[in-house]
């Protein structure tokens, strides 16, 4: 299952993401995380949904996580892509509160729960995505 | 809102269709005007009459600023342009609803024009992206259209409970078996598990079964005092209550449990506005963008325990569902298609389908999975 065959579309990123893209380019996984209260949050923007505060910082979280759900896509939803792929709904280690979506990339479909590690997938100089492997 | 000022206030006292069709051939706008017409007609009303109009969209259809001055509804005191997909259709019956409770209008026409087959396909990936900067995050993965967004909270829930295919399934059959006593249902020809589960993937776990119809057509409900629907030709089906739910994103840092929805946290206020519970509710059509969403929210409002909306569903033993057959069968109006037949149940003039008796009615929107925000219906015989 190719992962890069889904890639027809590109982020739109916008003045409170564009930052994190930058830092996933770098091959860092961030979340932001509260100032005030800690509570770390993703995606980003401004305040803390808990204590509505507006300071933060961004905090490099462990690249792994679990499998939260996953699916396999086969209806052609984008043009000229034909063959079926995994999405995968995935919690980090670092931010379990968060959820984050990628492509799978393993051999066997993925489980519920299953532990999985990113992976930084370079598109181009611009772009750097993140699919999901089983972690060892 | 003091739930006395608002219960059995205002009423359904006229619905109007048209055909549905993979192609009406015809603008949204064209569809609009013959719904609406029907409406008034049905409720012995015309367009003189109306004072104003309200619809949800998203960019595919006649605004109330078009469909008004195309009907001639040239002052309205009220009208209502809501963005918003299926979390939003009971919303604007809702607020059509206070509108008319607070005076500041009396006949409002709400509506829903939608050529979703063959101009501005729902089920794909050209409905106003992006609509939510959490966009950016998932159609880079190809995770782009409702079917996998639904499927992935649907294998969430398998994994948990214990939920099965073959109960997604016997809910497709039941809903098709519905609609085969429907006229208006696009799908009257019977299924069986069989054929359900021979049906072709679209994103696993969902097959083709699991996903509601891409449909052309129009309907419109005319809502009105509960005083002077009892002086109009038909009926009045009573808004005893009408709810809002909002809640958390799931890429937000929010719910720690994707197998609840908003629904969950909206029925309570929901029950307690029309001074009911779930086992007053005789028929519950319910939003069924896909066979998972009517699992889930049959959980959410209390039909059953969490957890067991599956075998609950698939069983057809608890609260009649879906009686027309849903989006599953009948057609896709974007959630207005549900009200309608709440209100013909509770009219008694259904048919075939008819639910004996049917004297409290709910009607649900998408249950806020996709954006965080969901809104339902308690309808009552007047």
């Amino acid at each position: 299952m190719s992962a890069e065959a889904t890639r027809r579309i590109r982020p739109v990123t916008d003045r409170d993401s564009a930052a994190w893209w930058e830092r996933v380019r770098a091959g860092e996984l961030t979340v932001q995380r509260c100032d005030s209260c800690g509570t770390r949050r993703f995606p980003a923007r401004a305040y803390c949904h808990r204590c509505r505060t507006a300071g933060w910082s961004w905090e490099a979280v462990e690249p792994a996580g679990r499998i939260e759900s996953w699916i396999v896509s086969h209806q052609p939803f984008l043009p000229g892509v034909r063959e079926p792929y995994v999405v995968v709904m995935v919690r980090p280690a670092g931010a379990p509160e968060c959820v984050m979506y990628g492509n799978w990339r393993g051999a066997e479909p993925p489980h519920t729960g299953q532990r999985a590690e990113a992976v930084f997938v370079r598109v181009d100089d611009e772009l750097t995505l993140i699919d999901w492997r089983p972690a060892d | 809102m003091r739930v006395a000022g608002f219960r059995d206030r205002t009423a359904v006292a006229g619905v109007g269709y048209t055909r549905f069709s993979k192609n009406s051939g015809v603008s949204t706008l064209t569809l609009a005007c013959e719904a609406i017409l029907a409406a008034l007609e049905d409720a012995g009303l015309t367009a003189d009459d109306v004072d104003g109009l309200a619809t949800h969209r998203v960019g595919d259809s006649a605004a109330p600023s078009v469909v008004g001055p195309a009907l001639g509804v040239h002052r309205p005191s009220w009208h209502l342009d809501q963005f918003g997909g299926g979390s939003v259709s009971h919303a604007v019956i809702g607020q059509a609803a206070l509108a008319v409770a607070a005076g500041v209008a009396e006949t409002v026409v709400c509506y829903r024009a939608i050529n979703a087959r063959s101009e501005f396909r729902m089920g794909g990936t050209g409905r106003g992206l992006p609509v939510s900067p959490e966009v950016q995050y998932q159609a880079p993965y190809g995770y782009v259209a409702p079917p996998q967004q639904y499927a992935m909270f649907a294998r969430a829930h398998m994994a948990k409970y214990g939920t099965k295919e073959e109960h997604f399934g016997q809910l497709a059959v039941r809903q098709r078996a519905s609609a085969a006593k429907n006229p208006r249902a696009l799908m009257r020809t019977p299924i069986t598990l069989d054929d359900y589960l021979a049906s072709r993937w679209i994103a696993e776990p969902f097959r083709l079964l699991d996903c509601c119809l891409e449909t052309d057509g129009a309907c419109a409900l005319v809502i009105t005092t509960a005083e002077r629907a009892r002086d109009l030709r038909r009926p009045p089906v009573l808004i005893s209550a009408a709810a809002w739910g909002g809640g958390d994103s799931f890429l937000s840092g929010g719910p720690s449990d994707v197998t609840t929805t908003a629904a969950a946290e909206l029925a309570p206020r929901l029950y307690r506005q029309a001074g009911i519970g779930p086992a007053e509710i005789d028929v519950a059509e319910v939003y069924d963008c896909f066979t998972y969403s009517v699992v889930v929210q049959l959980e959410d409002y209390g039909f059953c325990a969490k957890g067991e909306g599956g075998p609950y569903a698939a069983s057809g033993e608890g609260v009649p569902v879906n009686t027309h057959g849903g989006f599953l069968s009948e057609g896709y109006v974007h959630g207005v298609n549900h009200v309608a037949e709440a209100v013909s149940q509770l009219r008694g003039d259904a048919g075939d389908r008819q639910v004996d008796g049917a004297e409290v009615a709910l009607s649900t929107a998408q249950p806020g999975y996709i954006l965080p925000a969901t809104s339902a219906l308690v309808l009552r015989k007047g």
